[in-house]
């Protein structure tokens, strides 16, 4: 009982926007890709519903070609990033209308579509039309709307992207409770945002120029991301690489920089590696020298943009600090969450504990 | 320096607005005077200058000889106009619709091409067509008909439709296709239940450039149409070339023009309400 | 597969019907122009180039496009040179927008012909307002209809009444849409109003100015009907526009065989004139 894509595949003008797709998606599963924009995610969800077909490649849905199907007829439901409804219509005839289309009469469409308001919170608001509302409120008409199908495949396209903060973690949570309840279907979520494809999903797949470079269990992925450009993805701020060597029982930066290797890294050969850290994993010491090359505030969080001997990197503190541009700052290394990378970049050691994801 | 300008821009505007009011001033005032008023020279105001008479007003509802029927070809303009505005509308969404949403290839036309080919039909002069159009009426027994005057109106209306509409369909965003579509519409549904319903302000545009153009021809109705049947245009300028008096002339040509400039005035209202903004680029 | 069907149900319609009435027309006329169709010898038999042989050495038809061209190309340019003005005086005066806007809105409803059958009492010589007003400013009055050269301006003029609307409405809207940026930045150095326009508000307006002029180039191009009702084409032939010569030949001489080939001509060369001046201007004007 399975979607299941193959060698899917969709360029134009010599760039891949579907790169040799191979996925499977299983019936009761919570799916987040996760990647950049331009990553493939649209595109993908797009084949899925049918609004785009791929140049080869086979979609099979309980191993009957999914492909041959027009949009109309394939049983998805969708909703997009931006807010899309029928804007002559009211909310209760919005949230009615696959229903109507499908020949459920009236009265059990408008039930139907009432209770499934009332389950995103709206339920006071069906006589509205669209375009008199906000836009969080606009989403979950667009939401129930998918919703009241039942359909085998749920799809969400950064549904949050268009939100306010404090609106995207309040509908991140509502999402929670509301995924919980498809048992029967498929749903299948993009963002990218990393925090938002941990939280919510039972498997996360990485996407990333068309491609999948990574899929699993979100915290299994997140603590041992397979590259450099894995690594990259999924942390926010993307995670520091560093370029240097295990010599003579040390770790070498660039810039004359020794660490001792810590534990986890101990049975590596000597030679050249990237190493890995977190912006989170780097804080305001003594070790190493650098200057401040830009300072952001994020909330009651410090981000900032440094330049050593060692490289450029990010580092990332609680609280709020001011740093004037020029700066010169000292930082301590936490050398047992370093991670290591071969040359080519996939990963070859990780921190050993399954440390749970800090914020 | 300020105020000297502001004069002249009001004495500007003041010179063009009476320059646009003058031929409704002159034909309304024409249009009440007799033999008097016109014969001695130019005159201008009523009872100063010259005797009111509604016998130029009078004379167009006098029928069967004695006056100018205006009423027959009336009707004929606003039944030709109508339908063939109606037709050319339905074609013309149908066609802009699938234009914008669709890709079409023809040997190497692609859809931008196509759409050209509607929209230069304009460039087209009349008299190109009218010869082909007479013998082609002719050969159908159409000539002089009402039917006929339709069909060749619908050839000319129809570029203008498609034209507005392409435009319009451009600029509605496709998503709401697609959800149609994901919702269980096939695209037939979907244009007729959710882009239809959404698309009046750009249909309202293209309807009210079909009945201007098309109420406005002279020319088709000139050269298909003789005795049978006369649009109002023909009407008109066929008592330009007789003996009719300039006060019956100026009463049958402000009745003619008064249907569009009666929706000209209600245009203005749904424009400053902002209504049609949008549609209007 | 499906889609195939689909997206042909939309498209197939229009565009048969007007593949139908406009092309099969066309191409019957181009068949007809190698014939020697008349009211004397009706019928498609085979001239060859006849017909463009001797529309070539016919100097009524050249002399007809050369004045089609110079009454087109001028009643156009005052059009616009009209119809910016007035929008710039309108632009930042919101009162003024209002009220002029219907009354300019209404001359472009009106019907050309029959506005061009009231405006040929008002250019009578002597019993029309046209010479009362001249005289109002101490000139003579003029021969509005009865020369040559006049006619050419009274056709002018009532075409020049009708479309500058047009071109009003066209060009206020353009000026609307214009970002106050580069104002804020002329109002910084200290540019004024004729610097302001020439720099600023001129190029910024290129791509609509470009536009409404070959709009109204093409249709006045076509001009016929001003022309039929104000002069017959007179004096003599003053006012005669190609339009008008091949009406004259062919539906009133009955001419058709001729008729065809000087339409067909006057078509090709219309669609060439207008496809180098919309090349012409959009490369000086509108580059970057």
């Amino acid at each position: 009982m399975a979607l299941i894509m193959q060698n899917i595949d969709i360029r134009e003008n010599g760039i891949a926007h579907l790169d040799n797709i191979n996925l499977t998606f299983r019936r009761g599963g919570l799916y987040t890709i996760l990647g950049r924009t331009l990553a493939g995610k649209t595109t993908l969800l797009r084949t899925i519903a049918g609004l785009q077909q791929p140049q080869k490649g086979t979609l099979t849905l309980h191993d009957s070609d999914f492909l041959q199907l027009p949009v109309w007829k394939r049983r998805v439901a969708m909703v997009y990033q931006q807010f899309i409804n029928y804007p002559h219509l009211s909310v209760l005839a919005n949230v009615a209308f696959p229903l109507r289309r499908a020949g459920v009469p009236r009265a059990g469409a408008h039930q139907r579509a009432r209770e499934v308001l009332g389950k995103v919170g709206l339920a006071d608001f069906e006589k509205r039309r669209p375009a008199a509302l906000s836009g969080g409120q606009q989403q979950r008409v667009a939401l129930a709307r998918a919703l009241v199908k039942r359909a085998e495949i749920l799809l969400l396209d950064e549904p949050l992207v268009n939100l306010d903060y404090k609106l995207r973690e309040q509908l991140r949570e509502e999402f929670q409770n509301i995924f919980e309840g498809q048992d029967d279907a498929i749903v299948v979520y993009t963002t990218t945002e990393p925090a938002e494809a941990i939280q919510l999903g039972h498997e996360m797949i990485i996407m990333d120029e068309g491609a999948v470079i990574q899929q699993g269990e979100p915290l299994a992925v997140f603590n041992a991301p397979a590259t450099i450009r894995c690594a990259e993805i999924i942390n926010d701020p993307p995670m520091n690489i560093f370029y240097g060597a295990i010599e003579n029982g040390d770790i070498q930066l660039q810039g004359g920089i020794r660490l001792k290797v810590p534990a986890h890294m101990a049975h590596l050969p000597h030679g050249p590696y990237h190493f890995g850290l977190r912006a989170a994993d780097l804080r305001l010491g003594r070790m190493i020298g650098s200057q401040v090359e830009l300072s952001e505030i994020s909330g009651s969080q410090t981000i900032l943009h440094l330049r050593g001997d060692i490289g450029a990197f990010i580092l990332y503190e609680d609280g709020v600090y001011q740093h004037a541009i020029g700066d010169t700052v000292q930082i301590d290394l936490n050398s047992d969450r370093i991670y290591s990378f071969s040359v080519d970049g996939d990963l070859i050691a990780g921190p050993a504990a399954a440390e749970a994801y800090r914020r | 320096m300020k105020s000297t300008y502001l004069l002249l821009k009001y004495l500007a505007i003041l010179l063009w607005s009476s320059f646009v009011a003058l031929p409704f001033l002159w034909a309304l005032t024409t249009s009440f005077k007799t033999a008097n008023g016109v014969t001695g020279g130019a005159t201008y105001l009523p009872w100063l200058q010259y005797e009111p008479s509604l016998e130029g007003w009078k004379v167009l509802v006098r029928t069967g000889g004695q006056g100018i029927d205006i009423v027959a070809p009336y009707i004929s303009s606003v039944v030709v106009t109508l339908s063939a505005s109606l037709i050319s509308l339905m074609l013309g969404t149908l066609a802009a619709y699938g234009l914008s949403r669709f890709t079409f290839r023809l040997g190497f036309l692609k859809n931008s091409d196509i759409t050209f080919f509607f929209i230069s039909q304009r460039i087209m002069p009349p008299i190109v067509l009218a010869i082909p159009f007479f013998l082609m009426l002719q050969f159908f027994g159409l000539l002089d008909t009402i039917a006929g005057l339709i069909l060749v109106y619908v050839a000319l209306l129809l570029p203008i439709a498609t034209w507005v509409m392409v435009d319009f369909f451009n600029n509605v965003p496709r998503e709401v296709d697609e959800m149609a579509m994901i919702d269980g519409c096939n695209p037939i549904g979907a244009f007729v239940r959710v882009v239809l319903p959404n698309s009046l302000p750009g249909i309202a545009v293209g309807g009210l450039f079909c009945i201007i153009f098309g109420w406005n021809d002279f020319f088709f109705a000139f050269t298909l149409t003789f005795t049978k049947t006369q649009l109002l245009p023909v009407a008109v300028v066929a008592l330009n070339s007789s003996v009719t008096p300039w006060w019956s002339l100026s009463a049958s040509a402000l009745v003619s023009v008064a249907p569009l400039v009666i929706i000209a005035f209600i245009v203005e209202r749904f424009l400053s309400s902002g209504n049609m903004a949008g549609a209007i680029r | 597969m499906l889609k195939f069907k689909y997206k042909h149900f939309f498209l197939l319609p229009g565009l048969i019907v007007l593949v139908a009435i406009i092309i099969f027309p066309l191409l019957f006329t181009i068949r007809v122009s190698f014939s020697s169709w008349d009211v004397v010898k009706p019928g498609l038999d085979w001239l060859g180039g006849k017909n463009y042989g001797r529309l070539f050495v016919d100097m009524r038809f050249w002399e007809a496009l050369t004045r089609l061209s110079m009454m087109a190309v001028g009643s156009v340019l005052i059009q616009y040179v009209l119809g910016f003005g007035l929008a710039l005086l309108v632009w930042r005066d919101v009162i003024l927008k209002r009220f002029v806007r219907v009354l300019y809105l209404v001359p472009m409803m009106t019907t050309p012909v029959i506005m061009s059958v009231i405006w040929r009492t008002i250019l009578h010589e002597s019993l029309g307002p046209a010479n009362d007003i001249v005289q109002l400013f101490g000139f003579e009055p003029l021969t509005w209809l009865s020369t040559g050269g006049m006619a050419m301006v009274s056709v002018i003029t009532v075409e020049v009444w009708q479309w500058t609307p047009f071109m009003f409405l066209l060009l206020l809207a353009g000026l609307l849409s214009l970002p106050n940026e580069p104002y804020m930045a002329a109002a910084i150095d200290g540019a004024g109003p004729f610097r302001t326009f020439f720099s600023v508000t001129f190029p910024l307006m290129a791509p609509i100015s470009i536009g409404a002029i070959l709009i109204r180039l093409i249709e006045a191009s076509k001009l016929m009907e001003t022309v039929y009702v104000l002069t017959s084409g007179g004096p003599g032939t003053a006012t005669e526009t190609s339009s008008y010569y091949i009406y004259i030949r062919g539906l009133r001489d009955y001419q058709i065989g001729y008729a065809a080939s000087l339409s067909l001509t006057y078509l090709v060369i219309m669609i060439i004139s207008l496809t180098i001046i919309a090349k012409v201007l959009t490369y000086k004007f509108a580059r970057g």
